[in-house]
């Protein structure tokens, strides 16, 4: 994992517990988002924080419909992150 | 009770002027969505909607411009006057026994929008002073009431995106009920305005990509915005003077989820159809084409194909599905009363619209809608869906008169 990465996901791990209500000891990849009671309404402002911090739109969709573990909306962040760099 | 037709209908949409315009888009798949930018918000994420063309605009308040009112008003009264003139109501036909039902999800959301903007961003005190008369959710209602001199019921059901369902399904329970001769009933929404896309960004149900319901790689809706009024009679008022009929509105059913407020509930959406089947007196079978409420969020789409299956029946055996919003937008308050038009067009035609951007079945859901070409259908029954936030569920199903 590049250090970039590694910055990244530091990042989103932290963004993920604040916007998430959700102790930062708690969040590990591996978890899953329903067992740290991580709803709907927790989605649209951890979506809309990342929007604001890096700049893009991921909608509650498709996209998010397979998405069930920490690590799961990690990897789709940040793919997302990366399209957007690259576009 | 009293049998109730349809001898007039009119549309605004993003398809253009006219019911005619709409039913040719949705049959041969002429999207109206277009790039959309609103100035007040810093980096829009989502670029496109079914906004109505500029030229469409003009013409609009050209012919129904007026100080007192905005688009909201506007698109309803042009589609209410095409819907008069084609059903040939004369003065005598409106007074106290003709009513009106229009319905809209956000009211005037452009004055709204100006007025956040002047209020809060410029600290004026000098807002528009007629914008209470504006905003006001009923404005579309009254404003045709009094075009017409429609002195019967007036009412605005807001509803969000069942709005204009509910308010053609209500005019047709009181003319069923003989509450009224005739009634103009439809819905209106032009709320494609800065602060209210924004929200709908926010809320994330829309796509940054195409609209494609149904579709495996579907990822969200489009916004839409426009009116579709009709002209609903009971038949012995539309006989007694003589009308062309041009179908029969056979049943209605509604229902409310009482559940989640924007997560909808299958067996409710099912539970809804029946009621318009058993209102209709027709079997499942007897419905050649269904309208879906389509939006192309996930949410929606294995919500409404399980409860399409649980009514149908598991294979969804000789129904064609498919849903037109791709073309004409999720106009929202509107919605309801565009996809009457749309899914007339599809009995009058005998031909199911095509479920334009459709890529690939979705295992998760299996169906096969009728995609990107229209299918022919031989049908005397045709059903529409609207499946609103709110958990407000309504269905219409016209028919063939005979």
């Amino acid at each position: 994992m590049s250090t970039d990465r590694e910055t990244l996901t530091r990042e989103l791990l932290a963004l993920v517990a604040d916007e998430g209500m959700v102790e930062a000891s708690e969040i590990a990849p591996e978890k899953r988002l329903e067992d740290l009671d991580i709803q709907s309404a927790d989605f649209v402002m951890i979506l809309m924080a990342i929007e604001e911090k890096y700049d893009v739109y991921i909608s509650v969709d498709n996209e998010l419909s397979d998405v069930e573990t920490v690590q799961d909306l990690l990897d789709l962040v940040i793919t997302k992150i990366e399209d957007q760099k690259a576009a | 009770m009293k049998r109730v037709v349809i001898t007039g209908m009119g549309a605004v949409s993003a398809c253009g002027l006219g019911a005619d315009a709409l039913v040719q888009a949705t049959q041969s798949g002429a999207s109206g969505v277009r790039p959309v930018k609103f100035t007040n918000i810093d980096q829009q994420r989502v670029g496109t909607a079914a906004a109505l063309a500029p030229e469409t605009k003009e013409k609009i308040e050209e012919d129904a411009g007026h100080r007192m009112r905005e688009p909201v008003s506007n698109y309803a009264v042009m589609a209410a006057r095409e819907a008069v003139a084609q059903a040939g109501l004369g003065p005598e036909d409106f007074g106290d026994r003709c009513g009106v039902s229009i319905g809209s999800g956000f009211g005037g959301a452009q004055t709204l929008d100006r007025n956040y903007m002047k209020f809060s961003v410029e600290g004026s005190m000098r807002l528009d002073p007629m914008s209470v008369p504006k905003i006001m959710n009923n404005a579309a209602a009254s404003w045709v009431s009094m075009e017409f001199n429609a002195m019967g019921p007036a009412y605005c059901l807001a509803t969000a995106c069942s709005s204009g369902s509910q308010s053609i399904g209500l005019a047709y329970q009181l003319l069923k009920a003989g509450v009224m001769d005739r009634c103009l009933a439809g819905g209106s929404e032009a709320s494609l305005e800065g602060g209210v896309f924004r929200v709908w960004e926010l809320l994330r149900v829309m796509t940054a990509d195409k609209n494609r319901p149904f579709s495996k790689d579907r990822n969200g809706m489009t916004l839409g915005e426009g009116s579709g009024v009709f002209v609903l009679e009971t038949l012995e008022s539309a006989k007694a003077r003589g009308a062309n009929i041009l179908c029969e509105i056979a049943g209605y059913g509604t229902n409310s989820d009482a559940g989640d407020l924007l997560r909808p509930n299958p067996e409710r959406a099912a539970a809804c159809m029946n009621l318009a089947l058993a209102d209709a007196g027709l079997q499942g079978s007897d419905i050649g084409y269904v309208n879906a409420h389509g939006t192309g969020t996930v949410a929606n789409d294995i919500n409404e194909v399980a409860a399409l299956r649980s009514v149908f029946g598991e294979d969804l055996a000789g129904l064609e599905v498919s849903s037109t919003k791709p073309v004409h937008g999720h106009a929202l308050g509107a919605a309801g009363a565009l996809e009457l038009v749309a899914s007339f067009g599809a009995l009058q035609r005998q031909s199911a619209p095509p479920t334009i951007n459709f890529n690939e079945v979705d295992p998760k859901i299996g169906i096969d809608p009728v995609g990107n070409a229209a299918r022919p259908i031989s049908t005397r029954a045709v059903m529409s869906n609207s499946l609103a936030f709110g958990g407000i569920n309504a269905t219409l199903i016209l028919k063939t008169y005979e």
